[in-house]
Parts: C-alpha cells; sequence; structure tokens
C-alpha cells in the first residue's frame, strides 16, 4: 500500500509534529486543539530566541493585539522590529475605558467617561475563554492578573417585554421549569411505550431514572410544585433556621407559558464553547493587557502614526505615514518584511503595490456594527436589592443584554454596568443616534429590568465600533461565501507583506484569533527570512 | 513527501473544520432578538437610521485611520445605479443590503442579516441625490433597483 499506509499508522504526536514543521505553529496549536492535546501540552513560542539572521528586520504596522505579540516574539528572536500605530495609546480594540478618559468618534462627538475610581468597562473584547491558550499564555508571561468573568448566574434575569407581562423572570427558574417539563414530556412518552421502535426496554429503564434526576421530577414522574422543583427554581420563601425556618416551595410556570414566552432562547448561551466556564477577564480591565504589551515594546512603537500608503519592493517594505498629532509632513519606515495588522476596513483605502489576489480578499469583507454602552450608578442596586454578582441577563430589546461586573463585590459606592450589546440593525440604528441618545436609550430599555434606573443613574459612555476612528467597525464580518473564497488570498505572503489580525483567523472577533493569526504569520515570516538569509 | 504533505493537508481541514463550526458561539447569541429590517419607506428615515451611522447626518462623510465618502458634493452621487449597487452588494467595508436567502448560512445566524426593500433603497438613493448639495432630478425605481439583483 506504499507511503499513504504508512502515514496512516502514525501516532498522532508524529503527526502533529509534522504539521507543526509543513504548516506552521499556529496550524499545529490548530490541530491541537482538534486533538484535544492543547490543554496538556505547554505552549510555546513560535520562534526560537536570537534564531533571526543578522540584520533581518520587520515593520509591524498596528499595534493591536496581532501586532504586538508579532513585535514581542520577533523580538526575541532577534529581529530589528518597529511597530506604527494610529492610536496614541497600544491595544487597538483591546481596551479600557475609564473614569478621565476622554474619546472622540468619527463625525467628532466627544464624550468624557465620568466613571469613579477603578471603574470601567471595555468597549472591545470582555472574555477570555480557558482554552484560548495563546492570550492567556501572554497574560502570564507580562503579569496581566485574572479573575474569572462570570458568563452564566443562575439568579441573572431573562426578560421578554412580550411575556409575563415584561415582568423579567430568574434564569433558574426558566431553566429548572424548561427543563422540568420536557423531562416529564419524555418520561410520559416512555411510559406509554411510545419509544419502544427507538430505544430497549432496558434503557427505557435507565432514560426514565436519568430524566427524573436531570429534570427534577417526583416519584410519579411528574414536575411539579415541591421541594424536589423548589430545589432548583427558587423557593417561595428560601429554607431556615428555628421555628419561623420552615421553607415554602414555589409554584412552576406552566409549560404553555414558558415556551410562549421564547426564553428558553436565552438558555443555552452558556453551553457555547467559547462561553463554557471558566472564563476569565484580567483585573482592571481588558486594556490591561494592551498596556502590558506597550509596556515591554518601549521605544519600538511609534504612537499617532497614520499610515498612507504601503510599498515593497524585490529588498524591502516601506510604509508611508503621518503624524497625527502634526499632519502634512511625510515620514517612512523601511524593513525588510511587513507584518500588517490594520483591520481591512481601513486597508482596503491604503494605496499598497499587492497582487490582485491579496488586494481582492482585502475588498471582501465588510465590518460589523456593534454598540457598547457603560453605565455608572450610585449604588450597585443590582447586589444590594436583587442579589445578582455579576453574569448577564438578557432581553429581547435592542440593547440584548445587561452585563453586570465580575469584580468588586459588595464593595460600597457605585458601580457600573455594561448597559447594552448591540448587534445588527439595532447596532446601526444606535450608531446613527449621538452618545446621549444612545445612553438615553439603553436607560430606557434597562429600566424595564431593573426599575432602580432611573432613580440611581449617574453617568454612562457609549461606544459605537462604525464610528471608531481606528477600526471604521467592530470585526471581519465574513460570509462562508468570502471565506471560500478569499480567506487563504488573504493570509498568504505577497513578496514581503503579510496579514494579521482577527481578521485573518477563524475565530472572527476574539483576540484569540489575532494571537494565532500572528503566530501563524510569523513563523512563516521566519522561515522566508532564513531562507533569504541563507542565499544573501 | 507528497502523500505525507496531503494526509497534513486533509488534517488541517478537519482541525479548522471543527472551528468553523464553533464560530456561531462568538457572541452573545440569545437569539432573542430578530428584527432585520426597518418598517418604513421614507428616504429620510432610512437615511437617518441607517446610512448617517458612517456617512454622517449632514452627508459630510469622517476621516480617522480611513474615511467614510461624503455623499454631499460627490460627483459619484450622479449614478443612481451605481449607488444602488453599492447598496445591494456592499462595497469594501460598506455592508451589503440586497435580501439574503434565509436558509443560506448557518454560521452568519448570530447576526441577523440586515437588509433592505428594493422601495426602501429607492428611497434612500432619491433622498440622497436631492439632498447634502446634491441636485439631481432623474429618480430611481424600485423595479430599477431590483433589475440590479444577481
Amino acid at each position: 500500500m506504499g507511503e499513504s499506509d504508512r502515514g496512516f499508522s502514525m501516532t498522532r504526536r508524529q503527526l502533529l509534529r509534522m504539521i507543526g514543521m509543513t504548516a506552521g505553529s499556529a496550524a499545529m496549536y490548530q490541530a491541537m486543539s482538534g486533538l484535544g492535546f492543547a490543554a496538556e501540552s505547554p505552549y510555546k513560542a513560535p520562534l526560537k530566541v536570537g534564531g533571526a539572521p543578522k540584520g533581518a528586520s520587520v515593520l509591524v504596522l498596528g499595534a493591536g493585539i496581532a501586532g504586538m505579540v508579532a513585535a514581542y516574539e520577533l523580538r526575541q528572536a532577534g529581529y530589528n522590529v518597529q511597530v506604527l500605530e494610529h492610536n496614541a495609546r497600544a491595544g487597538g480594540r483591546n481596551w479600557t475605558l475609564r473614569g478621565g478618559d476622554t474619546y472622540t468618534e468619527l463625525g467628532g462627538a466627544i464624550q468624557h467617561c465620568g466613571f469613579d475610581k477603578g471603574l470601567y468597562i471595555n468597549p472591545g473584547p470582555w472574555r477570555l475563554p480557558y482554552h484560548h491558550h495563546g492570550i492567556l499564555h501572554y497574560c502570564k508571561q507580562l503579569g496581566v492578573p485574572l479573575e474569572a468573568f462570570v458568563q452564566v448566574n443562575y439568579n441573572a434575569y431573562l426578560h421578554s417585554t412580550k411575556a409575563f407581562d415584561g415582568k423579567p423572570q430568574r434564569f433558574r427558574a426558566v431553566k429548572a421549569d424548561y427543563q422540568g417539563h420536557v423531562a416529564e414530556l419524555l418520561a410520559k412518552t416512555t411510559q406509554a411505550n411510545q419509544l419502544d421502535t427507538l430505544v430497549s426496554k432496558e434503557d427505557q429503564e435507565k432514560l426514565l431514572h436519568s430524566l427524573r434526576s436531570w429534570g427534577a421530577l417526583d416519584k410519579n414522574y411528574a414536575y411539579a410544585k415541591g421541594e424536589l422543583s423548589s430545589n432548583r427554581r427558587g423557593y417561595e420563601k428560601d429554607p431556615g433556621g428555628g421555628l419561623s425556618g420552615h421553607p415554602m416551595p414555589s409554584e412552576p410556570f406552566a409549560l404553555k407559558d414558558i415556551l410562549d414566552s421564547r426564553l428558553w432562547q436565552g438558555l443555552p448561551v452558556g453551553d457555547n464553547y467559547e462561553m463554557q466556564t471558566t472564563l476569565f477577564q484580567p483585573v482592571g480591565g481588558m486594556g490591561v493587557i494592551g498596556q502590558a504589551f506597550a509596556r515591554e515594546l518601549g521605544p519600538l512603537i511609534h504612537y499617532n502614526a497614520k499610515v498612507t500608503a504601503i510599498q515593497q519592493d524585490e529588498r524591502g517594505v516601506t510604509a508611508t505615514y503621518e503624524d497625527t498629532t502634526a499632519p502634512g509632513v511625510k515620514h517612512t519606515a523601511s524593513a525588510d518584511w511587513c507584518v500588517c495588522t490594520l483591520p481591512l476596513s481601513i486597508l482596503g483605502q491604503i494605496p499598497m503595490n499587492v497582487g490582485q489576489a491579496m488586494a481582492e480578499a482585502i475588498a471582501a469583507v465588510p465590518y460589523a456594527a456593534a454598540v457598547k454602552v457603560g453605565l455608572q450608578f450610585k449604588r450597585r442596586f443590582w447586589e444590594e436589592d436583587d442579589q445578582i454578582y455579576g453574569g448577564i441577563s438578557y432581553t429581547d430589546q435592542p440593547i440584548t443584554n445587561i452585563s453586570y461586573p465580575s469584580t468588586g463585590y459588595f464593595s460600597g459606592g457605585k458601580g457600573v454596568l455594561l448597559g447594552a450589546y448591540i448587534w445588527g440593525l439595532d447596532a446601526m440604528e444606535f450608531t446613527a443616534m449621538s452618545p446621549a441618545e444612545r445612553v438615553q436609550r439603553a436607560l430606557e430599555q434597562g429600566s424595564k429590568i431593573h426599575p432602580q434606573y432611573p432613580k440611581e443613574f449617574d453617568n454612562g459612555i457609549a461606544v459605537a465600533w462604525h464610528r471608531s476612528p481606528f477600526t471604521l467597525g467592530c470585526f471581519a464580518q465574513w460570509s462562508e461565501q468570502a471565506r471560500a473564497e478569499h480567506y487563504d488570498n488573504l493570509c498568504q505572503f505577497d513578496g514581503r507583506i503579510v496579514l494579521a489580525g482577527e481578521h485573518a483567523s477563524l475565530l472572527p472577533a476574539w483576540q484569540e484569533g489575532a494571537v494565532t493569526s500572528a503566530l501563524d504569520a510569523i513563523g512563516r515570516l521566519h522561515q522566508r527570512a532564513a531562507a533569504a538569509g541563507a542565499t544573501a | 513527501m507528497k502523500s505525507v504533505n496531503a494526509i497534513a493537508a486533509t488534517f488541517i481541514a478537519f482541525a479548522a473544520l471543527l472551528l468553523l463550526i464553533s464560530t456561531p458561539a462568538f457572541a452573545d447569541s440569545a437569539g432573542i432578538r430578530n428584527d432585520a429590517s426597518l418598517k418604513t419607506d421614507s428616504g429620510a428615515q432610512i437615511y437617518a437610521h441607517i446610512c448617517q451611522g458612517c456617512h454622517m447626518p449632514n452627508g459630510q462623510g469622517a476621516i480617522g485611520a480611513g474615511h467614510y465618502p461624503a455623499l454631499a458634493r460627490n460627483p459619484t452621487m450622479s449614478s443612481a445605479s451605481y449607488m444602488a449597487l453599492t447598496i445591494l452588494h456592499g462595497r469594501r467595508n460598506m455592508p451589503a443590503f440586497a435580501r439574503k436567502d434565509p436558509g443560506d448560512s448557518e454560521s452568519e445566524s448570530f447576526i441577523d442579516p440586515v437588509w433592505l426593500t428594493d422601495e426602501q433603497i429607492a428611497s434612500v438613493i432619491n433622498y440622497i441625490r436631492t439632498h447634502f448639495g446634491n441636485h439631481y432630478k432623474d429618480a430611481v425605481t424600485a423595479a430599477e433597483v431590483k433589475a440590479l439583483h444577481p
């Protein structure tokens, strides 16, 4: 059978090593994740320390996560690295708004963040899944302290303006009732011998047993008011001590009410791989990661540098840029190679001599609309009144959710909620509003869930990503068709230029996509540079 | 070596496929919210609710690291069909507003595709071409927009 047979008899470890050699470390990382190996395998830097050809240089465009990962690793390997960044700060979409910050969006609206010390919102990414090994590695490496991000909170709300007279319901009750009723139905179906053709008699017994456990059914396989169901959905009166401690069970909702409410749509969010426990957040805000990278890279980053042209020839790459604090003068930066992490929304407008395949790929992807609103309140009423500590409430209103801070529990004083995270048409409509109107709408909608809003509101800030001067959008919204047609062409080297960023990844909008795409790109860059160095 | 590479390529494609399947989870896809189109045919309303997010309230556009083109006094506005094609199919960063086949794609489903009817597209084009310093007299019809669908 020859070679191909031999291939199949390889061990998985051999296969992984081979993928690592032929396709670069990021492919290996992906393959490892697919096999469930990544967890047990220590993260490895892609390039050897000091492995760069003597004198080789790299120009990195953009000091977001992708650009700074590339710069960090390339410098470690011995390349001469410089980074051009449009903003006056590093991080890009890795960004935290804190009290005292000022944000000017496209169109000129200026917002001054009035949050108290220590309070913040993350306009961009805000969660780190435990299996995003790359970004977590850099947090550890750079000394960024992490804490748990609460995604699922059983005491948070599911809310629909069209169900239960607009009264929000606890996640716990909706989940218990949905699950309990479904379990009861399936148990009845089994007992009526309607599953006989699908499940053996022996397995039916096990199924019934499991349904009782899964759905909190009583001994008659009914989901009914009582100790069992209240232990899932919550009590009318909790058990306590002494003579007054007798619990009172709560009344489950009827199946029809649960189904009609459509609140079951909010149940599986935390079941998605990216949302499964444990998630993390940096202490002090997501932007702490970008700040840590900036500290590490120091003078390598040129801030306020607006790239206006990218030209390559057989010897190197030159970027033309303007200092946004002193416009009108052209500067240039040159290197042997270029890792370009500018969002496609920006890059597509910059003259750059690459081939048709990459040019078409850059032009093929629109950027998603998204809006986040941060709201500061005079007290943490969600904790004090509603006993909600972290987690997310979901609603059918345009704000889609309210996220409670996963930090600073029980602290007196003010608190900041993420009061809106808006997508699609709603995001476009919110983008078209003034910042003050966005905040006002978020307040109106949020007060349907928390009537404390009007009395306790202090100040707010709203970021509409299509108005962001440095991205002109939230993230690359690949269609399946565009990905099939253009993704590989986007990621391929073109001469001396390679692109990186979440747009050049299969983890759109996640920082892990930026990290892994940067590692993949510099792995290939290094191979080329080493080959060129050997022939020079 | 050839067959070894072929196996590696297959394997990588498989790993990539796993990742693709997992992508719908990348944001808060609670899925309770389903509005995907504006309930108005007024060009002024459509402009104010969608277009001005990027092209700005007076059609003046904006400049940052990149730019949004101004629609005010922009000679490109002389071509209504260019505008219709841009709105229907998108152009670079600008999203497409043609109605998509709902059964089209699972991985895009967490953000409902936003779409406009041919009437709405004609209406907003006619609005833009008669405002912001533009004075074009030739109005475009929904039928003409419809003819530009793929």
